[in-house]
């Protein structure tokens, strides 16, 4: 119906150009877009009644994101609408805990929260804590574990405490980032032992699997992640697991032995939940964790978990509020003390790197400039005869396309993607002088199928706007 | 063996729902890999909620033809228009769009999806009968192996990419200038984030690339004549290809040398199609007898490297099955997905689980043989971009980097982000610095200072711990020679131009 209405006011546009008609056809125009839009487009103030995003702080494919992305397709069964993971990630999580607390809290943005969010604001990097988020619910812990190669010589954790305390800071460990859950769990173990929490220098690897293979390799002499992480390894015999952090033997690996069943008191445990921004109202918060309550009691949920190897544990918002609050004191204890004080390794500090890449670039930019001067000298003259004779050069054009990209970072919030991108192909296509009606339809049809194909078939949170669409 | 072999082929080629999933995985990795933004690695995690309903060899044949569709079809919008749908497609960004402007887009495409299929294909067969010895090899990495590995990687993009050596060198540092804002992840600290919490995770290099790529030629040809003018990528009719397997006869050799470099470099953890294509897309120049084709329009750099980074893919599950250690983020899922089937990676699956470890080789033939047709019917679709004006294209092609900029992880930041890099794109074209390399920079950037920091924390800050290793101190062999050779042929030529002043030279 809308494609007739530009059909009949086409011929007019054509040759009358600009005038007080086109206005007029603008608005005509926009009017029908949103009546058109608004259509089936039914606002209801049922919770909830449009997509709910997952914000996750942790890449594709890892741990958390795998467990997100199962309650995902799990309470879009149970709620009846779409449920999207979103990566946000970086920052040591620092980027997806923040967004996930700065988000609206209306319900329908909830994190993956991990022991990170006990940890960061410790280390200085974010105010961010525990209080910032509703706890939902406690979804699983994974117990720290020692690991050593299957051919080492330290046969127990007394073997290996004695080294480290024999020669300070000669043996070498990793797991994860320094400052990284794995890293203080080492760290605890030591102070426990009444020992420096820095005698084992730790080489900060990021992730376990790196660890795994630079323990292989014979780069460092232990390390320490969680169990099903190692778990082929330790199968195939090449590492050999010492103890496991935990006051009990843990579910599917019952043969490791605890610390404490070793004369060590120590336990630590990485964990991950579910939480909504602290300003979320409470009967929504009631509603979500009911549904993520039945879901974790469900049988699909559980073998799942007990098929990755991720060791369940269920906390309701209550318990996972006190834990939170355990969790903050005793990462406070271990991080405030003056091991992790001093910086690691100064002397390849965080700004080594960038100097010596600044100093490239500015010898490496004298060369180049060099170059462009001499091909100055050499062409000067036939470039700019180049440019004058060859072709017309519409820099306007250029700024219209700057012009669209700041209009879309202001309105695509508040309008919502579908609106805005009409209105920036829009503009542009008539800027770009294509007749008028083909530009409304262009901008209409690549809009909506734009949205359709990504926000719909895969599931990118484009942005929805005042029309909830 | 043999009965095992037999058995796995009963079961995966008689059954039709590993077909229905190849096939349908395939059009989804083609899809997923054409659209700008989309990175093989969401397009398995999307589908990974769906393997809890599949049985594990349809559903692990399901994650490998996707992601051998998607690595092709990121070749596709990169040719197209100039926007590489997968890092790995920025090493040869440059010479596919200018053959796709002088109307050789389908040619191009056609030996990109001929390379990919045979690289993917060779791949397979050394996984098949290599895979279990060749994983002893990431026991030889430590991280001083890894730093010297990407110093390659990165003095690779310097001689493939740009007009001259320094132009590249200035590309690459300050692409990896631009890796080090964000949270150190060796030093857990901020640095250059300047209070903004938006910093904190670093400059994400995929709206970088789109920005760099897309954006700026966005808004050149916004300002240059949109009809006419100006020669525009056009469609040129005719068979897709013959021509590409004229020169796979004629290169079998130099497909063979890219093939294998990508399987090795596959193999090791961290290493992934990126570092392989432009390795090979290098010491193809180096043995080219036309290296000044290159970045200009090379059909054979487009060839070799894509036959290596198809070619690599099979690699990284060799270390993610023996050892459960993840070569790439892909893989990652992978072992998520095994564990999820109650099959547990380690040396013992080619024992306990022979029949799947081998139906897996047959899948990842099969494939490759599927991404042959649809493949073929991805390049037809393309040409119907081809076909569309110019002024209409242009707006498209920015809502496409907008919202491709927007999915990796849902930030308008990423949108301010593509835009900044959109300008930094089109500087850098007025000088000719290279923007494959500085995307390259941007990607091994951080994992080079990573492994550079933990090998001297290691060893207490002596830089001898770079080398005292038997395979670093190759490496770093391998390297230093690498250098000298660029710099004795790039001072061979400023000798050479310097005393034919006076006479007309040719400069690109």
């Amino acid at each position: 119906m809308d494609a007739n209405s530009f059909h009949h006011f086409s011929p007019r546009q054509r040759y009358r150009g600009r005038s007080h008609v086109s206005l007029n056809f603008g608005c005509w125009i926009s009017i029908t877009c949103v009546i058109v839009l608004s259509l089936g487009c039914t606002r209801s103030t049922d919770f909830p009644s449009r997509p709910i995003a997952i914000i996750c702080p942790w890449s594709a494919g890892g741990g958390t994101d795998r467990v997100a992305r199962q309650m995902a397709v799990e309470l879009e069964a149970e709620l009846g609408v779409p449920v999207n993971v979103i990566n946000a990630t970086g920052g040591g999580g620092v980027t997806g805990h923040t967004r996930g607390a700065q988000a609206r809290g209306d319900g329908y943005t909830l994190s993956m929260i991990t022991v990170e969010l006990s940890m960061l604001h410790w280390r200085g990097l974010t105010n961010l804590t525990h209080r910032d988020f509703a706890p939902l619910q406690l979804l699983n812990r994974d117990a720290a574990a020692l690991f050593v190669r299957g051919d080492s010589q330290y046969q127990s954790l007394d073997d290996l405490r004695d080294a480290i305390a024999d020669a300070p800071k000669r043996l070498k460990a990793s797991g994860t980032a320094y400052g990284g859950i794995w890293h203080i769990a080492v760290a605890g173990w030591l102070d426990s032992q009444s020992l420096a929490a820095d005698d084992a220098t730790w080489i900060s690897i990021n992730g376990a699997g790196p660890s795994i293979q630079e323990l292989l390799a014979g780069g460092v002499d232990f390390i320490c992640c969680s169990l099903p992480e190692a778990d082929a390894v330790v199968a195939g015999g090449q590492v050999r697991c010492l103890g496991v952090m935990a006051d009990s033997r843990i579910r599917g690996f019952e043969k490791v032995p605890t610390f404490i069943e070793q004369g060590h008191r120590w336990s630590i445990a990485g964990w991950r939940g579910l939480a909504a921004p602290s300003d979320t109202p409470k009967e929504r918060i009631d509603l979500l964790g009911g549904a993520i309550d039945k879901i974790t009691r469900g049988e699909t949920f559980q073998s799942f978990m007990a098929s990755s190897g991720f060791d369940m544990s269920l906390e309701n918002a209550g318990q996972f509020a006190e834990t939170l609050e355990r969790q903050d004191e005793l990462f406070g204890n271990i991080l405030t003390q003056p091991a992790f004080q001093s910086v690691s390794g100064e002397q390849f500090g965080p700004m080594m790197f960038p100097i010596m890449i600044a100093v490239g670039i500015a010898i490496v930019s004298c060369l180049v400039a060099r170059e462009v001067l001499s091909d100055y000298h050499d062409h000067g003259m036939e470039n700019r005869q180049d440019t004058a004779g060859e072709e017309p050069f519409f820099p306007g054009r250029s700024l219209g396309v700057l012009f669209a990209l700041v209009f879309y970072w202001f309105v695509s919030e508040p309008l919502g993607f579908i609106l805005s991108a009409i209105l920036i192909l829009g503009g542009l296509l008539v800027l770009f002088r294509v007749p008028r009606v083909t530009a409304m339809v262009v901008a209409i049809t690549a809009s909506v199928v734009t949205y359709q194909v990504f926000a719909i078939l895969l599931r990118v949170p484009l942005p929805r706007g005042f029309l909830e669409w | 063996m043999t009965e095992m072999i037999l058995q796995a082929a009963q079961q995966t080629l008689l059954d039709p729902m590993v077909w229905c999933v190849v096939i349908g995985s395939a059009i989804y990795g083609i899809f997923i890999g054409a659209m700008p933004g989309l990175s093989a690695t969401m397009g398995v995690a999307l589908f990974v909620p769906l393997t809890f309903w599949l049985d594990p060899l349809p559903a692990l044949a399901g994650i490998v033809t996707m992601v051998a569709c998607a690595i092709f079809a990121g070749d596709i919008p990169t040719t197209l228009v100039r926007m590489p749908g997968t890092p790995a497609s920025a090493a040869y960004a440059d010479d596919a769009y200018a053959l796709s402007r002088r109307g050789e887009a389908r040619t191009t495409l056609g030996v990109m999806l001929w390379f990919s299929v045979t690289g993917g294909l060779f791949g397979a067969v050394v996984l098949m009968l290599l895979g279990n010895q060749l994983a002893k090899m990431a026991g030889w990495f430590s991280v001083s192996e890894y730093f010297w590995l990407y110093l390659m990687g990165l003095s690779c993009a310097v001689i493939v990419g740009g007009s001259s050596i320094p132009r590249s060198l200035l590309g690459l540092l300050i692409g990896m200038m631009f890796s080090t804002v964000g949270l150190s992840a060796v030093h857990s600290q901020a640095r250059f984030t300047f209070g903004q919490p938006e910093l904190f995770q670093g400059i994400n290099f995929i709206p970088a690339m789109i920005g760099l790529f897309g954006l700026s030629e966005v808004l050149r040809g916004a300002a240059g004549r949109l009809n006419g003018g100006e020669p525009q990528p056009t469609e040129a009719s005719g068979a897709i290809l013959p021509p590409a397997i004229q020169l796979f006869s004629r290169r079998f050799r130099a497909w063979l040398r890219s093939s294998t470099i990508g399987a090795l470099v596959g193999i090791l953890p961290g290493a992934g199609a990126d570092i392989a294509s432009w390795v090979s897309g290098a010491v193809s120049k180096r043995r080219s007898k036309q290296p000044e084709n290159y970045g200009n329009g090379s059909t054979e750099c487009i060839a070799d490297a894509c036959a290596a980074n198809s070619a690599s893919l099979a690699g990284a599950w060799i270390p993610a099955l023996v050892f459960g250690i993840p070569g790439d983020s892909v893989t990652a899922i992978v072992i998520g997905v095994l564990y999820m089937k109650n099959l547990k990676p380690g040396p013992e699956i080619f024992e306990a689980q022979g029949v799947l470890v081998f139906s897996l080789y047959i899948v990842f033939i099969l494939a490759n043989l599927v991404m042959l047709p649809i493949g073929l019917l991805a390049i037809r679709a393309g040409g119907w971009v081809m076909r569309i004006p110019r002024s209409v294209l242009l707006p498209i092609i920015l809502l496409l980097c907008i919202v491709g900029s927007f999915a990796a992880s849902g930030s308008l930041f990423d949108v301010a982000l593509m835009a900044a890099f959109g300008l930094i794109g089109l500087v850098c074209e007025r000088y000719k610095i290279s923007i494959g390399a500085m995307v390259l920079g941007m990607i091994l950037g951080g994992p080079l200072e990573e492994r550079f920091v933990q090998t001297l924390a290691g060893s207490g800050g002596s830089p001898l711990a770079l080398v005292n290793r038997p395979v670093a101190a190759l490496l770093a062999i391998i390297c230093f020679g690498v250098w000298l050779s660029v710099a004795v042929s790039s001072f061979r030529k400023s000798r050479l131009s310097a005393t034919s002043i006076g006479l007309p030279i040719e400069r690109s």
